[in-house]
């Protein structure tokens, strides 16, 4: 399994692959409470994702001032 | 009037301007249409006047230049009236169609006096400049590549080309911050005028600018807002819809108007009629992000049901069985001493049925077998009778028999002969029948009939 680092996109590609393993039923009960505890995990990293700021604004600008 | 000095006639240069007005005044006496680009516009905002350069070009190269007057109050006029027909300002460097006068003054020359310009011309010719650019776009191949850049899952960090003080920029700013669900949708504005003349460089220059960042951005909006329908051209300007079009990341619009779509829209990744609607396509896709990120998580807590209702099912059907297993354990106990019951009761009275009987019969043989032994003891009795007769006479015979075989026995034996004075003589242990075996010397042994004897041989006498 992949690292905090994982980006919110694939994350969402993990977890939507999950989902539909859990949904189609193809999981067995032995695999189950892994996937859900991973899953779960997913959709933390993901909501966080949502409200994560993420714009370097000063970086912007100091590379900005660099070259103009 | 002219003076003359040593035969020659001298004008004064107010007289030969004056001639040079008078006959143009004359021979162009009325207002007429000419086709011409709009070099320069040379507006003075004081006075409210414009000297246009007005040039003919052929293969790029000016064959015919002019200067040209717009008084302030036909300028007004001939602005609306654009306006209001093509969403356009007179703009540097446009082909137009315009109602002249020529005018000569004597102190600033020849130049047209502009009365008016046909604005279905000017309509016509920003119709021709879009398509050359779009013709251009395609032809290069470029057309469809921004639509092409992949869009981030969440777009949320936007380098916003826009005028901070703009109708459309606050409204978009409004939207993206607006959602309950608190996405953080974060921006940095790059300002530039987004219409009329000079929007076209502006607008490039600050995307060539985001282009040195492009790394910290996941998309450019292009907002504009509350400006009406003027001054959208520069959106159909060539080398801006070029830079969109080869951007690095996806450039998205929302320009804000009612009429065709500008080139710069039309190769835009994403293209939203207003910033209202571009601010909701975004929050659309963090929205739907959020709602599967909810569905999953109920699919997940679905799983987790599952389950737990399988270990309650599991549990349940352990209880189930537990007390079938009881009940059958039971009921098969209960039956089963109802069986051995039955049994026990079937055996007693079976043996008590068969003692009865066996005692009966006992009875019954008994009787039997002492008929029978009677029947038998007086068979034998009679057979004693039978077998102590016979065997008497059979005796006396045989003994009769076996007295003279006695007889005959007894005097065979060597004893008896010996008794008589006969003798026998051994020689080494043997018999001797005759003289053959001995020698002068040799030792004999002789029995008799009391004792006997050891003798050597003294001389022998063969028999004949």
């Amino acid at each position: 399994m992949k690292g905090k680092n994982i980006s919110y996109t694939e994350a969402y590609a993990e977890l939507q692959l999950l989902v539909s393993e859990l949904e189609k039923g193809e999981t067995t009960v032995d695999e189950l409470s892994e996937k859900v505890k991973r899953a779960a995990e997913l959709i933390r990293l993901c909501k966080s994702k949502l409200t994560a700021t993420e714009l370097e604004v000063n970086n912007i600008l100091l590379e900005l001032g660099d070259q103009v | 009037m002219p003076e003359i000095v040593d035969n020659k006639q001298i004008f004064t240069l107010r007289e030969v301007a004056e001639s040079i007005r008078r006959t143009l005044a004359q021979r162009y006496t009325s207002l007429f249409w000419v086709k011409a680009e709009m070099n320069k516009l040379n507006h003075y905002g004081h006075s409210g006047h414009c000297y246009p350069d007005l040039v003919q070009k052929e293969a790029g190269k000016v064959v015919a230049q002019m200067r040209a007057i717009i008084w302030a109050a036909d300028f007004k006029r001939i602005e609306s009236a654009l306006q209001r027909v093509t969403g356009e300002t007179l703009r540097e460097g446009s082909g137009l169609l315009l109602q002249v006068a020529i005018q000569f003054d004597p102190n600033h020359g020849l130049s047209l006096l502009i009365k008016d310009i046909d604005p279905v011309f000017s309509l016509g010719e920003l119709e021709k400049e879009k398509n050359e650019s779009i013709q251009r776009l395609m032809s290069q191949g470029v057309f469809h590549l921004n639509k092409q850049q992949p869009m981030p899952l969440l777009p949320k960090r936007l380098a916003v080309i826009s005028v901070e003080s703009s109708k459309g920029y606050a409204d978009f700013m409004l939207l993206l911050g607006s959602s309950k669900k608190g996405y953080n949708i974060e921006h940095m504005l790059f300002p530039s005028l987004l219409q009329g003349e000079k929007a076209a460089r502006q607008i490039e220059n600050q995307l060539l600018r985001i282009k040195k960042v492009a790394h910290h951005f996941d998309a450019v909006a292009i907002i504009r807002g509350g400006g009406g329908e003027i001054g959208l051209a520069a959106f159909n300007d060539y080398q801006l819809a070029h830079t969109v079009c080869a951007f690095p990341i996806p450039v998205i619009t929302g320009i804000g108007h009612a009429t065709n779509l500008t080139v710069t829209e039309m190769v835009a990744h994403t293209n939203a009629i207003t910033p209202s609607e571009l601010a909701g396509i975004i929050l659309a896709r963090f929205d739907a992000f959020s709602q599967s990120l909810e569905e999953a998580g109920s699919a997940l807590a679905n799983a987790a049901k599952l389950l737990s209702v399988n270990k309650e099912y599991i549990k349940y059907q352990q209880l189930k069985l537990q007390s079938i297993a009881t009940f059958q354990f039971q009921a098969s106990q209960k039956l089963l001493l109802g069986e051995a019951g039955k049994l026990s009761q079937a055996a007693f009275a079976g043996l008590q049925h068969a003692t009865r009987k066996l005692g009966e019969t006992t009875l019954q043989q008994r009787f039997l077998v002492h008929e029978q032994l009677k029947k038998e003891k007086i068979k034998l009795d009679g057979f004693l009778l039978l077998m102590q007769r016979k065997p008497l006479t059979a005796v006396a015979e045989n003994t009769s028999r076996l007295e003279s075989l006695e007889r005959m026995v007894g005097m065979l034996n060597p004893e008896k002969v010996l008794k008589r004075g006969y003798s026998i003589s051994y020689h080494d242990g043997k018999v001797l029948f005759g003289t053959e075996q001995l020698s002068e010397g040799a030792v004999v042994s002789t029995k008799l009939g009391r004792g006997s004897f050891m003798s050597k041989v003294i001389k022998k006498e063969n028999e004949n």
